[in-house]
């Protein structure tokens, strides 16, 4: 019964659409570093714990008056503890996991174990519970269950929490992990070094009255300021053999200092291709629309070089020199496989949301029958345009999913003939194209809008703009409608193709949205 | 009408070429570069062989010259650029229509004497940029300028210009007089002006003027009896 009833709940809470959407809500405003208020939240995290910090300083010498006492020690608690508890929440699903464990329990033909799916819930939570960033954020709760004067102390924690918001911080964390083992080599060997001196020092100076070293204690401490290269001089060895003692401190303790050193520049060396990496990442998160050209050749230059001058062009290449050569050009390039998933997942790459259109320029024809392949794999929607360079792989192109082609010799064997038949036209054609003396060719699509004003081709006074409409373009028909007719109807959807100047073509333009 | 189109190179681009071009040609030569002579290729073309230290007397003395076009269609660039410049130097008339991959060999070859230049990757780079910003309009294009629609482009040469009675083009409802859209005018200069430009806009029609129009071909036809006659 009650198996039955917790199973009926996780579904029901499972498939509510405001359950999950809150739940993301709040997983992308605590742990999506691309979401927009990702900053804004963690910038009001920060603010409450300098206040908070700020506070506490002033209490240790002056008297801080009863507001500010309560809200440090409860508002902002009860905002941390808020927090605490949303990051509770978001790191796991408890729903999942009973339908996970129900569903697998259903396939091998035995009951729902309950136990299990608990058990797996308990470890999951207590992940979370155990991990260091979690302790820090409940040790900075704290004050607020217990206002004894030692647990002050760990309002401290609360600087800790800026690990959480400074993304500085985690790289440094992240850098300095990836060395524990070497770090750890040299701790040891510190401690090492540091307890013999220090037993040496204190065997050499505790007999001697002069000598400021009495305790083991304060052996330590001289040795601990030695090693360190810190030297404050306030304890200083006396005798020649707590001196010999203190020669191999110093020269140990340079040792350690330059190891130190050396560590983490290179986990810094290491790192630095990962963190830039990270960078383009967050970058690439940050562009609304783009165009990607996979594989950088002579065609992608120049499509990129005309692309640019109004949207934004992602350059995937496989190749590291062309890469480099694509940043050297000035585009932003990235030296990724367009032909693997792992590329589009690793760069967190949105294909439906993000991405305008994908261009295969690779010079092969199995590399972009591959990237179409990928790309199709989990995206089906997205406009493909693909170079062809031998004919005989058309069909396999077009069987990838590959939206258009472009055979560049069929192109040339066309244009020939243009240059043979129609000379003149074909020269009018190629000027009109390439904007000469300011004329371009444009496409207005109709909207409710301009219906509303212009129901029929005469409305449009086309002559009277000094412009030419060459047509009208049904787009779910596919059909072109060369000079309409004067009462030829407009319907929302339809493509109006002009040719004419452009300073003509935007004031006709800004008159048809502006309406009569 | 020239009769002669002589291809210099046997490659995928070849193919493409002579099958766009055979219309306008009584006759297409081949020649395949330091390759054997073929008596004959899949198309039914005798393919013969030549060199880049011909002195193209053989040449000369099997076609006249003044009756021929050459497209030099090397893949390679720079023996591209030789041969076109090395048949530059020896015939100074001759229209050789050159193909070329990049900026740069697209000026080496206007250096080198080429008539006319298809620079493929300029070319299609344009396409696909048309494509991406402009789909409707460069798919509408692309059908009129390779005869892929019922609407035609034509150059009509102005042989009656007193029908027009001294009025200029901007003036006249080409699409509802005629049924057909006038792009541009070219002057007897052999400068393109758009119809609506300031030019354009003060300027006579005249005989021996070209028009480009756009228009169903039973509208061009009518069109140009009225004005005169096709340049084609």
């Amino acid at each position: 019964m009650l198996k039955s009833l917790l199973l009926d709940a996780a579904y029901k809470i499972n498939t509510s659409k405001n359950y999950t959407k809150t739940k993301h809500f709040f997983y992308n405003l605590l742990e999506n570093s691309n979401y927009k208020y990702k900053k804004v939240f963690d910038f009001f995290m920060i603010a409450l714990i300098f206040s908070s910090v700020f506070i506490l300083i002033r209490e240790v010498k002056s008297h801080v008056n009863d507001e500010l006492l309560f809200y440090n020690n409860y508002v902002v608690s009860v905002i941390f503890l808020i927090e605490y508890l949303l990051r509770f929440w978001i790191s796991g699903s408890i729903t999942e996991v009973i339908i996970k464990q129900s569903e697998h329990d259903v396939m091998f033909g035995a009951e729902f174990n309950l136990s299990l799916a608990l058990r797996d819930i308990f470890y999951q939570k207590i992940r979370y519970i155990i991990s260091v960033k979690a302790i820090i954020d409940l040790l900075a709760i704290l004050p607020f269950f217990h206002e004894l004067r030692l647990l002050r102390l760990f309002i401290l924690f609360r600087v800790f929490k800026l690990f959480r918001y400074a993304k500085s911080i985690q790289v440094f964390t992240s850098v300095v992990a990836a060395k524990k083992f070497e770090f750890l080599t040299l701790f040891i060997f510190a401690s090492i070094v540091v307890f013999v001196s220090s037993v040496l020092i204190y065997v050499m100076e505790a007999n001697n009255p002069a000598s400021p070293i009495n305790t083991l204690f304060e052996a330590v401490y001289w040795s601990v300021v030695t090693i360190s290269t810190v030297g404050y001089g306030d304890i200083t060895p006396i005798t020649e053999a707590g001196r010999v003692v203190a020669i191999f401190v110093i020269i140990a303790g340079i040792a350690v200092f330059s190891f130190t050193t050396s560590l983490i520049v290179t986990a810094f060396t290491e790192k630095l291709d990962e963190i830039k990496d990270t960078k383009l990442i967050d970058d690439i998160a940050k562009k609304r629309e783009f165009y990607l050209i996979c594989g950088y050749e002579n065609i992608s230059k120049e499509v990129a070089k005309k692309l640019v001058q109004n949207s934004e062009v992602i350059i995937l290449e496989e190749d590291e020199q062309k890469a480099i050569q694509a940043k050297k050009d000035g585009f932003f390039a990235l030296h990724y496989d367009p032909g693997s998933i792992e590329s589009y997942r690793k760069l967190r790459i949105n294909i439906e949301t993000q991405v305008k259109a994908i261009l295969c320029l690779s010079h092969s024809d199995v590399e972009n029958v591959y990237t179409a392949l990928t790309v199709r794999s989990f995206n089906k929607d997205v406009f493909i345009l693909s170079i062809l360079k031998a004919k005989a792989n058309r069909n396999k192109l077009l069987f990838a999913g590959v939206n258009e082609l472009l055979y560049e010799k069929e192109l040339v064997g066309m244009i020939a003939k243009e240059f043979v038949g129609k000379p003149v036209a074909f020269e009018a054609i190629h000027a009109l194209r390439s904007n000469y003396n300011g004329i371009d060719m444009q496409e207005i699509i109709i909207n409710e809008r301009i219906i509303e004003s212009f129901k029929a081709v005469a409305d449009l006074e086309c002559h009277k703009h000094r412009i030419i409409l060459l047509g009208i373009y049904k787009k779910n028909k596919r059909n072109f409608y060369f000079n309409p007719t004067y009462d030829t109807s407009l319907e929302v959807g339809d493509y109006l193709l002009l040719i004419g100047n452009m300073q003509f073509i935007k004031e006709f333009t800004d008159n048809l949205h502006k309406g009569k | 009408m020239h009769k002669i189109a002589l291809i210099f190179g046997h490659n995928d681009y070849t193919f493409e070429i002579e099958k766009n071009i055979k219309s306008h040609y009584k006759k297409i030569y081949i020649f395949n570069l330091d390759g054997q002579s073929v008596s004959k290729d899949s198309n039914g073309y005798e393919i013969e062989a030549f060199d880049l230290s011909e002195d193209w007397d053989e040449l000369r003395d099997s076609v006249n010259i003044d009756e021929c076009e050459a497209f030099c269609i090397l893949e390679d660039m720079s023996k591209n650029i030789f041969l076109t410049l090395s048949l530059r130097e020896t015939f100074k008339n001759l229209k050789i229509v050159a193909l070329s991959q990049d900026k740069e060999s697209t000026d080496k070859l206007i250096l080198a004497g080429a008539s006319k230049i298809l620079p493929t990757t300029q070319t299609t780079a344009n396409i696909i940029v048309e494509m991406l910003k402009k789909p409707m309009i460069t798919e509408v294009l692309h059908n009129i300028l390779y005869e892929k629609s019922n609407v035609k482009i034509a150059q009509i040469i102005v042989k009656n210009a007193q029908y027009f009675d001294g009025l200029f083009a901007s003036d006249i409802n080409w699409s509802k007089d005629y049924n057909i859209t006038l792009l541009s005018v070219i002057d007897e200069n052999g400068d393109t002006e758009f119809i609506y430009s300031a030019k354009a806009k003060h300027q006579q029609i005249k005989n021996g003027y070209q028009f480009v129009v756009v228009g169903f071909e039973r509208d061009i036809i009518e069109f140009e009896k009225l004005i005169g006659g096709a340049d084609e």
